[in-house]
């Protein structure tokens, strides 16, 4: 009955029924009550959103496992010292390095997760990068390193060396089997009367003829390897376990063989994918063994030697025809990976299972479809020793020439499952190395480098909303708007339910001033997600634009009261402050965003800018420069470092730094207009108005550039052309602070310059 | 822009009432480049009834009003934290509602505290009914704007020779910072605002 249940109430989560699961696996626990029920029971809740009812069943708990889900319902409810506690206690500091659910990494993860919460980033990249030594796959980990700015590069963490490791984790489980086996098959060979060569062959054909039944079967379904390793998988840890069993067909095991199976193993050991030809090869050999198949009936009849054995036989080989095609439908229908895994596993040993194949690879069959439900080897122990003795006395020769064809067939099977497997591998790991190259350049903001790598994605990849949403990133940051927009525009058309990047996008559009558009894609995301941060921020960006700041304001909060680890949201809410005048706050928003995410170059922006207006230079300086550390490439940052040098007085550096923002962004007018701004300070005249000269053509539109080249065209005593500046900067309709100036500067022009009034 | 500010004509540079009524519209239209200045101000009055203090001037919400409750001239103070330039005064009031007690005649002073307070605008209304535009530029373009610490709005009169006054909002307008800190000049082209600032 616990079984039943425990199939039913995995079911159930499975579709979703997450009140059914519940109900079941409370009556569960009531009558069957064990920790891993328990273990269940919260799973359950877990998944139903109730974490505090898992945090209740699980509190105390020591398993491994509970203590994973009790830490996960601790983090869900915030309770992040319990959730460290339970990971790591403190009187048993390598405990971690003994989670075991699942496979270790994502205990690692969730450890590194709350060390992140709680500000200890190193401990977090520590925790983050053991995550992934355990589980290369763990894209979440390898994701938060490159936010914590200490990923080491993509080419490392997914690379040939990883991909070996992950086979050869799927074939070291296997390489006690695989021990084994070698064991029993030496024992088998130094046993093997040579009389039996004759025999053994033939009998090998017919059992090789049903093992090859199942063959083509599998490739009607989907005629790849897997479905070959489904079958050899089955059938190998059935051979796994009965070393007892086999002990008893040492007479049956011939020595080719087994010098065959040693040559499979070690080209198998040897990683070397040559999957595509084991398959050409496979084909041939498979539909010779077709036509066996239809002949093992009637062969096996004629094969079996003993009269018990004969129907027992026959009736084994129906059975297993037709249970076969079950088992493997039922095989086909779980886990990808864990049946890859289970696949590896049984491809590895399959080669020295070859060996002594033939009657096991009957007895696997059998045993296969009840081993369905769970590779429980125990149940498969019993079927195969009943189907050894059943076996004993049918064995022949005719195993020695056939076995080697079967054996060869399996092993190339095995090489081909392990090929393909090892080719599975290579191909996730190089996808996940161009993604995580590129999102680790994002994140150090060499965003060139990323858009040249996240073009080398194959383009279902690349137009995917994840992809799009990073390229448009990448050009926010390159300060290209246009074509971030473009892209970020693309990324929501795609699939409008993303939601990660939009609050970016919202200030592209906020950029772009682009206000029809922005309430619109405010709207939707709205109308998508009421609960996202990023949808409230969308709406707030809308809002500024229209210099509405306190509405603005509003929005932001709500979306820091929806997840108070967004750090963007802090650092708009600090934007607005800012904009309100009441500095204060907004610098205490700044510092919650830097407590979130200390590399959130804007936070340090903002309060370089705060600084700057409050005139503490110091200040202003020492944030730019964090600002520009975490981001070297923007212009706009290095524009800002070089104003508050300037403030500070230090005008060497300020030029300096101008000028390396001019290189860095040619388009960026505002460097050039500092720097006209400083020589004008520096008393550099004619300096500043070559600046100036180079910048019309960029800008020519700008009231302030015509406005300042008049202040210097007075200060040069070229009054004429200094009215002249002035009255192209009036036209050009400045604000009304602006046109007031002007306008009194031009009525002064023709007087001493005393009472210029707008220096700096 | 703003509603009958047309109306006045400030010749003389002595502070003499204007020529013109004012009249009042529904709508409150401010340009996008001014902004809300009195947020952080402190509001006083000279004198109010209980249950319509100063708080009903800047509360938002056209249905409550602030009550004087003494002698002519009831005064609205306005104190800043720091001298401020300031360029439009709006008020609400409504006739139809308030009658004798609408202001009719209304004066306007600055200076740094009530030690040295100067008339600079005296307006007045008829039979007002909605946001009533004041603003407090000269004719000159040096003029648009006044600094100053303080502001006093004197209400000297009422319709109808009412005793006591009921205005339901006042706001205070002034220039938006320049959002590049020390610049002297504001950025109005889209290549520049684009590049001036990370969001």
């Amino acid at each position: 009955m616990e079984t039943l249940m425990v199939d039913r109430i995995h079911s159930s989560l499975r579709l979703f029924m997450h009140r059914n699961a519940i109900f079941l696996c409370e009556r569960l626990c009531a009558q069957f009550p064990s920790e891993t029920n328990l273990q269940l029971l919260a799973t359950c809740y877990l998944h139903n959103n109730q974490p505090y009812a898992a945090y209740h069943i699980l509190k105390g708990k020591k398993l491994p496992e509970s203590r994973y889900l009790f830490a996960m319902s601790c983090f869900r409810m915030n309770l992040l010292r319990e959730a460290e506690d339970t990971l790591c206690p403190v009187n048993e500091p390598n405990i971690e390095s003994s989670i075991q659910v699942p496979s270790g990494a994502t205990g690692n993860y969730l450890l590194g997760v709350i060390y992140r919460c709680t500000g200890r980033m190193s401990a977090a990249a520590e925790q983050f990068t053991q995550a992934l030594t355990v589980d290369p796959l763990l894209w979440a980990a390898y994701e938060e390193l490159c936010i914590l700015g200490v990923a080491e590069d993509a080419d490392e963490c997914f690379s040939e060396a990883t991909a070996l490791r992950l086979q050869q984790e799927h074939a070291s489980t296997s390489a006690l089997e695989k021990s084994n086996f070698a064991n029993e098959n030496r024992i088998l060979s130094s046993s093997l009367p040579s009389s039996l060569g004759d025999i053994i062959p033939k009998q090998m054909k017919q059992l090789h003829a049903n093992i090859t039944a199942e063959v083509p079967g599998y490739h009607h379904v989907r005629g790849t390897a897997l479905h070959v390793q489904n079958s050899t998988t089955s059938n190998i840890v059935q051979f796994d376990t009965p070393s007892p069993a086999t002990a008893q067909t040492s007479s049956i095991v011939p020595p080719p063989l087994f010098r065959n199976v040693h040559a499979y193993q070690n080209t198998i050991s040897v990683d070397a994918p040559a999957k595509q030809k084991a398959n050409g090869a496979n084909q041939p050999l498979r539909r010779k063994y077709l036509d066996e198949a239809r002949l093992k009936k009637v062969s096996g009849r004629l094969f079996n030697q003993s009269s018990e054995s004969l129907p027992r036989r026959s009736a084994r080989l129906s059975r297993d025809t037709t249970i076969n095609s079950n088992s493997n439908i039922s095989q086909f229908g779980g886990n990808g990976t864990d049946h890859s895994s289970g696949k590896l596993r049984v491809n590895s040993s399959t080669p020295s299972k070859l060996c002594s194949t033939a009657i096991r690879s009957v007895q696997v069959r059998k045993g296969k479809p009840r081993a369905t439900e769970n590779f429980d080897e125990g149940s498969r122990n019993e079927v195969i020793d009943e189907m050894w003795t059943d076996n004993e006395p049918a064995t022949s020769s005719s195993v020695t020439t056939d076995g080697r064809f079967f054996e060869q067939d399996k092993a190339e099977r095995i090489m081909s499952q392990d090929s393909k497997l090892a080719v599975g591998i290579r191909e996730l790991l190089g996808l996940l190395r161009l993604l995580g190259e590129g999102f680790r350049l994002s994140c150090l903001f060499k965003c060139q480098e990323a858009l040249e790598v996240f073009r080398k994605l194959p383009e279902p990849q690349f137009n995917t909303g994840w992809v799009l949403c990073q390229v448009g990133k990448a050009y926010f940051e390159l300060v290209d708007y246009l074509e971030a927009d473009h892209y970020f525009e693309l990324a929501h058309r795609l699939s409008p339910c993303t939601l990660d990047g939009m609050d970016i996008y919202s200030t592209v559009l906020y950029h772009l001033n682009a206000e029809m558009r922005l309430s619109y894609l405010a709207q939707e995301l709205i109308s998508i997600d009421r609960l996202s941060p990023q949808a409230w921020c969308a709406v707030g960006n809308c809002f500024a634009l229209r210099k509405d700041h306190e509405t603005a304001l509003k929005n932001f909060q709500r979306a820091v009261q929806l997840d108070s680890r967004f750090a963007y949201a802090h650092t708009l809410c600090g934007h607005e402050y800012s904009a309100l005048e009441d500095y204060e706050n907004s610098l205490k928003f700044y510092q919650c965003a830097l407590q979130v995410d200390e590399r959130h170059y804007n936070a340090w922006y903002g309060l370089g800018v705060v600084y700057l207006r409050q005139e503490k230079f110091e200040f202003a300086e020492h944030h730019f420069r964090r600002a520009f550390q975490i981001n070297p490439r923007s212009s706009v940052l290095m524009c800002y470092l070089g104003m508050a040098l300037h403030s500070l007085k230090r005008n060497e550096e300020a030029l300096e730094m101008m000028e390396k923002a001019i290189a860095a962004d040619k388009k960026n007018p505002l460097p050039k207009y500092q720097k006209a701004l400083i020589l004008l300070g520096l008393q550099k005249y004619t300096e500043a108005l070559e600046e100036l000269e180079r910048l019309k053509e960029i800008a020519p539109h700008e009231s302030s550039m015509y406005a300042l080249m008049g202040k210097i065209y007075k200060q040069l005593n070229i009054l004429d052309k200094a009215v002249f500046c002035f009255g192209i900067a009036l036209d050009l309709k400045p604000p009304a602070a602006d046109l007031a100036i002007i306008k009194a500067a031009m009525e002064k022009v023709h007087l001493p310059d005393e009472l210029m009034d707008d220096d700096l | 822009m703003e509603s009958d500010a047309e109306e006045e004509t400030s010749a003389t540079p002595a502070a003499a009432p204007a020529a013109g009524r004012l009249k009042g519209s529904p709508e409150l239209t401010v340009d996008a480049d001014m902004r809300e200045m009195a947020k952080t101000a402190a509001w006083s009055v000279s004198s109010c009834k209980a249950g319509n203090g100063v708080a009903a001037l800047r509360d938002d919400n056209l249905d409550t009003y602030w009550q004087s409750d003494g002698a002519q001239p009831h005064l609205v103070n306005i104190q800043f934290q720091k001298k401020v330039q300031l360029q439009l005064v709006v008020l609400y009031v409504d006739f139809k509602l308030d009658e004798s007690y609408t202001p009719s005649k209304i004066s306007i002073r600055a200076g740094d505290g009530f030690h040295n307070l100067k008339e600079i605008k005296t307006v007045e209304l008829a039979k007002p009914v909605g946001w009533v535009h004041i603003s407090l530029s000269g004719a000159d373009p040096r003029e648009t704007f006044i600094h100053t610490f303080m502001l006093q709005i004197a209400v000297l009169s009422n319709h109808l020779n009412g005793r006591d006054t009921h205005v339901r909002q006042i706001k205070i307008f002034g220039p938006r910072p320049n959002p590049v800190p020390r610049q002297p000049f504001h950025f109005i082209s889209r290549e520049f605002i684009t590049y001036s600032t990370i969001r």
